[in-house]
């Protein structure tokens, strides 16, 4: 999705992970998947490098839908979708 | 099927349990089945009376000071938090090696902090690697 779409986008849930370094983002974004249904979307802040990469990966695997990844100042949010 | 992650903790040095309680996060994150072996010095980290005073490491040792200050910077859980939350987030057991139990004066499963489950000897170990997907050695 384009960064215009990712910012109207309906989040379901929102993740702060900013703070906590790695594995934390990915365990937080692990907790939370299972508070929202098949189809909602979920958004993870984070300030972590490697988080970058991980939920993406984690998405592949799980079969979520990585949408893509919003810069912001000093952190990032990564979208995705149940 | 879940796959497989057994860990033979060998280290008691806050470093390298760090580290182990990072890679715990990754196999969470992944549902893994993990079994942990806490061997002979690891053992002296996981007594009740140590875990959490313990601060030695195992390396780049000149710079110790440096290294736990960075942690508390980061805010990085302590291992045995990180212990914890992955044993909270898919199968962890955590077997304390009898022989490594005794020589730190560990006879009971009671001189161990909670996270530890049973007192174990080789074989298991053994058992344990045989049918791992990752094999690691801390």
């Amino acid at each position: 999705m384009t960064p215009e779409e990712l910012a109207q986008i309906k989040v379901d849930k929102s993740v702060d992970a900013r703070g906590t370094s790695c594995p934390g983002p990915l365990l937080a974004a692990k907790k939370a998947i299972g508070q929202i249904e098949k189809g909602q979307v979920m958004e993870v802040l984070s300030a972590d490098e490697g988080t970058k990469r991980d939920i993406p990966k984690w998405c592949a695997k799980k079969g979520f839908e990585y949408l893509g990844t919003v810069e912001e100042s000093g952190y990032f949010k990564i979208f995705l979708r149940k | 099927m879940a796959k497989k992650l057994t860990l033979a903790l060998f280290s008691g040095s806050v470093d390298k349990l760090t580290a182990a309680g990072v890679i715990l996060g990754g196999a969470a994150a992944e549902d893994m089945d993990v079994e942990i072996f806490v061997l002979l010095q690891a053992a002296f980290a996981f007594k009740k009376e140590n875990a959490l005073t313990n601060e030695r490491v195992a390396e780049i040792t000149d710079k110790k000071d440096e290294f736990l200050a960075s942690l508390k910077r980061l805010e990085a859980p302590h291992w045995t938090e990180a212990f914890k939350t992955a044993k909270e987030m898919t199968n962890v057991k955590i077997h304390i090696c009898g022989f490594a139990g005794k020589v730190w004066h560990g006879e009971k499963l009671e001189d161990f902090i909670d996270l530890a489950d049973d007192i174990v000897g080789i074989g298991e170990y053994i058992d344990a690697a045989e049918n791992a997907d990752i094999n690691l050695f801390i």
